[in-house]
């Protein structure tokens, strides 16, 4: 088991998002998070990168319980994401952008930055290599000196899934990374993920697309109004009477799109 | 004496808050620190020196002219200092604070050049009028200054919660965009919330001319970080706050005076917020920033 | 022929002006994270006084106090960062504001150490510091055809001009590499970077005590260059100075504070009449500089402009031979 969510609740004020939401993860899977919007997806990606404390409960990554860690040390345990409304570093390049992904493994203090020794050069040449590998693997050989905010919508997703990679995380965290894409693109992104499994890659995914999410994912939990609702492989989920309640009762056109 | 260091504190105290609400205004509103609020309280004062002392007219049109040209002023600072800023949205959230910071130094060495850094007397036909309650000297101006005071606050607070253009203001400082698309002219608020504040600011400079007998260039500065001081205390935004937070800044200033070391007076405001922000980041009465969505 | 050339008076403005580029470069510093501190002339106050009163007091030599009085102004960094970076935007400027007034009070009021608002003199002066040790080991300025003073102002100026080119290098250094790209990336989106594995508490904390160390340094460097000090070099004033170096020079690249600095010191030395209108003038830029060019005159497109002129160039130059 890589992530155990035990009766997580979170609440805003009055509003609670989350209600005792229990799930866990297998190594090596594709999960799927699905649920109307508003349904608390985010806010569990929230609370797992430690964005936001949990009102109760408990997440456990490898055994060991992270939800009061600080945000950077989730990331350094194995733990990264990408944000439903793509937050890059508009301003930098691409490749700058997933070098700061490697942030969290490399080590050059202030003295090694500024007189770099052997080490901090290698390290250097190592996190740059690193991220135009990485560039490669998501499909943006040959932007790397293009301003991220100048990027295509689909390639800024995937770049983000670049960066988050650069962490050498064990769970990547997806938030609707097929969100605005087009037919092709949301093809690419397909494979993509396969090939970030077949990496030994734990995903949790939160996508929209139904067609993706149900021939992606190993296992789906859908959250309605802060609960779970159902928990199961893609086929029980269709076939969930709830579930498609929860849907139709909602928004007509997800499920079936 | 505890009661005469009590109405000294008070006195000063009322004229803080009034100072404080301008900033909380603009603040609540806008969500903008006026820098550039302090020489306008400033400017007030020196109108009231022009009109009452270098003119000898009486004090009712010191306040009359003090309150034009303050909001006058407010007016400029808000079409070329601020409006301009709205315009190219997202570039850089210290830009408003870092333009009003110009155009305090501007207005803080135009007063120079016109009225020269010296200190100015500023005299009230009743200025050596006192009440004598057994032992306790009462000032009379301490007293018009107090109710003055008490007079603008009730009117604000009447004025935001009653009134059509109050509530719409508030309409405006909970949300723009949505006040915008309820049909709120929110320029105009915008305008009208700068205006209002620095009319406030100008009226306080003359309480403050009346109470301490003097007006410099350099006042603005000082009172404008009080000012400051008071409403991260006090909360930003926060019309309570701010009154609450001057009437507690000006009894501990007075009382450190009395009774410690009266150097140290004018960093009290700073050392009170220094302190807080280790145990209450968020303000006495603030509330803790809410997250940002994501 | 040197003699002649070697004006003390341009000297000294020179030597100004390469104390404010560092003073513009410890702004840029804390800017790079994207918080705008306005303690930095309460730092600059911190070190000049901490290494004019070991210097008097204890005689140490002016080298370790400037250092002395640079670590304890960075170290008072790191004790007021802690606390108020957790503050945001303009908060953090308010705060940072009102600790530079109460240093200032402090200066004024402690008069048993500070002498109050007259200030310290009899400070060790750097430059007749080094005539008189250089003419211990046997050396007089004469030698080059100089006299006491213009030695002395030269030798300011080379010393401070040394400094800079090493703080611009090394700073140069910092933000082009792993510690530089979490400065902007905490800059550009704080949560993000965060998430990305970056400890923002300390990155942040790091840039403001940089920014104070480099303040208190070059406020070291101002005592010993003009050897008096008073609390008001350090005040509001000072601030707004320092501000208004990186709102104009421009706070994306390391070059633009430094421009500021440069700029906005010789410009009342070549216009007279503005010196009197300074600070009405500065006011007016710094409103029009947020309406027009928000990021300051030099940007990063400026600089990529001005590399490929110079590369340009400098292929032009190289065919032609
Ligand atoms: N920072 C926050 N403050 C207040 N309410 C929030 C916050 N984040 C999310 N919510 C609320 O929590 C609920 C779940 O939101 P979210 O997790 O974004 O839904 P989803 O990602 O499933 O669409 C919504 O009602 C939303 O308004
Ligand atoms: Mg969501």
């Amino acid at each position: 088991m890589v992530l155990e969510i035990k009766k997580v609740s979170k609440n805003f004020g009055g509003l609670s998002a989350l209600t005792d939401v229990s799930f866990s993860i297998n190594k090596g899977e594709i999960f799927g998070l699905i649920g109307p919007n508003g349904a608390g997806k985010t806010t569990m990606f929230n609370l797992v990168t430690s964005i936001f404390p949990t009102s109760s409960g408990d997440i456990i990554f490898k055994g060991e319980k992270i939800n009061e860690l600080k945000p950077h040390l989730i990331t350094e345990k194995g733990i990264c994401r990408t944000f439903q409304n793509i937050r890059l570093f508009p301003q930098m390049t691409t490749v700058e952008n997933v070098m700061v992904g490697v942030h969290s493994r490399s080590s050059s203090g202030v003295l090694k930055s500024v007189f770099r020794p052997k080490s901090q050069r290698q390290e250097e040449e190592g996190i740059k290599v690193k991220s135009q590998d990485l560039l490669k693997f998501v499909g943006l050989e040959g932007y790397e000196e293009v301003v991220a905010e100048n990027l295509s919508y689909g390639q800024q997703r995937r770049l983000e899934i670049a960066r988050a990679m650069a962490s050498d995380p064990e769970l990547l965290l997806l938030d609707e990374p097929a969100a605005g894409m087009n037919e092709t693109e949301t093809e690419d992104l397909f494979q993509l993920i396969k090939r970030i499994q077949q990496k030994g890659i734990t995903v949790l995914l939160i996508e929209h697309d139904m067609p993706l999410v149900m021939n992606l994912c190993d296992r789906i939990a859908v959250l309605n109004f802060g609960v779970k609702i159902a928990e199961g492989t893609p086929k029980e989920i269709q076939d969930n009477p709830e579930v498609i309640e929860a849907y139709l009762g909602r928004e007509e056109d997800e499920l079936d799109a | 004496m505890l009661i005469e260091q009590l109405i000294n504190g008070i006195t000063l105290g009322s004229i803080y808050a009034i100072v404080a609400l301008g900033f909380t205004l603009v603040f609540g509103v806008l969500g903008i620190v006026n820098m550039g609020h302090g020489e306008i309280f400033m400017f007030g004062a020196f109108i009231g020196v022009l009109v009452t002392t270098t003119f000898g007219l009486p004090l009712w049109l010191a306040f009359l002219a003090a309150i034009i040209v303050t909001a006058f002023m407010g007016y400029l600072l808000e079409r070329f200092a601020l409006r301009p800023l709205r315009n190219h949205q997202g570039s850089n959230h210290l830009a408003p604070l870092i333009s009003t910071i110009g155009v305090s130094i501007f207005l803080e060495n135009l007063s120079h050049h016109l009225f020269g850094p010296g200190n100015h007397p500023f005299r009230t036909p009743f200025a050596e009028m006192s009440i004598e309650i057994g032992s306790v000297t009462v000032y009379l101006v301490q007293i018009v200054i107090f109710v003055i005071s008490l007079i603008l606050m009730a009117a604000l607070s009447f004025w935001l919660g009653k009134t059509k253009a109050g509530k719409a203001l508030r309409a405006v400082a909970e949300n723009l965009e949505t006040a915008s698309l309820l049909g709120v002219d929110t320029k105009k608020y915008i305008t009208l919330t700068v205006i209002l504040a620095s009319a406030m600011g100008g009226i306080a400079g003359i309480l403050v001319g009346m109470a301490f007998n003097a007006v410099t260039p350099q006042m603005g500065l000082s009172m404008g970080l009080k000012g400051l001081a008071i409403i991260i205390l006090g909360g930003m935004g926060n019309v309570k706050g701010a009154m609450v937070g001057g009437l507690i800044l000006g009894l501990a200033e007075t009382f450190i005076v009395v009774y410690g070391d009266s150097g140290y007076r004018d960093a009290i405001a700073f050392i009170a917020i220094i302190v807080i922000l280790l145990v209450r980041p968020q303000g006495l009465f603030g509330q803790k920033t809410s997250d940002v969505r994501r | 022929m040197l003699a002649e050339l070697i004006n003390p008076y341009y000297l000294q403005v020179g030597s100004f002006m390469l104390i404010n580029i560092i003073l513009g470069i410890s702004m840029y510093i804390t800017l790079s994270t994207g918080q705008l501190s306005l303690a930095n002339a309460g730092f600059m106050g911190i070190g000049a006084y901490t290494s004019a009163l070991l210097t008097i007091h204890f005689s140490l030599p002016i080298p370790v106090g400037v250092v002395i009085g640079a670590i304890f102004a960075g170290l008072l960094g790191i004790v007021v960062g802690l606390p108020t970076l957790r503050l945001k935007g303009v908060f953090l400027a308010i705060v940072t504001l009102g600790f530079g007034e109460v240093i200032r009070v402090i200066f004024v009021n402690w008069e048993s150490l500070t002498k109050g608002s007259v200030g310290l003199s009899g400070i060790p002066h750097m430059g007749r510091e080094l005539l008189k040790t250089v003419k211990e080991l046997g050396f007089e300025p004469k030698m080059l055809g100089l006299q006491n003073n213009q030695f002395i102002f030269m030798a300011i100026f080379l010393i401070l001009l040394v400094i800079v080119i090493f703080v611009i290098w090394f700073f140069k250094r910092q933000n082009d590499s792993r510690i530089g790209r979490a400065f902007s990336a905490i800059k550009l989106d704080e949560q993000a970077a965060e998430s990305m594995g970056i400890n923002i508490t300390y990155y942040k904390v790091l840039a403001f005590a940089q920014g104070a160390l480099l303040s208190g340094f070059a406020g070291a460097l101002f005592a010993h260059m003009l050897g008096y000090i008073s609390p008001a070099d350090f005040a509001y004033h000072k601030a707004i100075d320092i501000l208004i170096f990186a709102v104009l020079g421009g706070s994306e690249v390391i070059w633009g504070p430094a421009f500021g600095a440069f700029f906005l010191t010789l410009l009342p030395e070549v216009l007279r009449f503005i010196s009197e209108y300074r600070y009405m003038i500065y006011g007016v830029i710094i409103v029009v500089m947020m309406v027009v060019r928000p990021q300051g005159l030099i940007d990063l497109n400026v600089v990529k402009w001005i590399k490929r002129k110079t590369t340009r160039r400098g292929l032009k130059n190289g065919t032609g031979n």
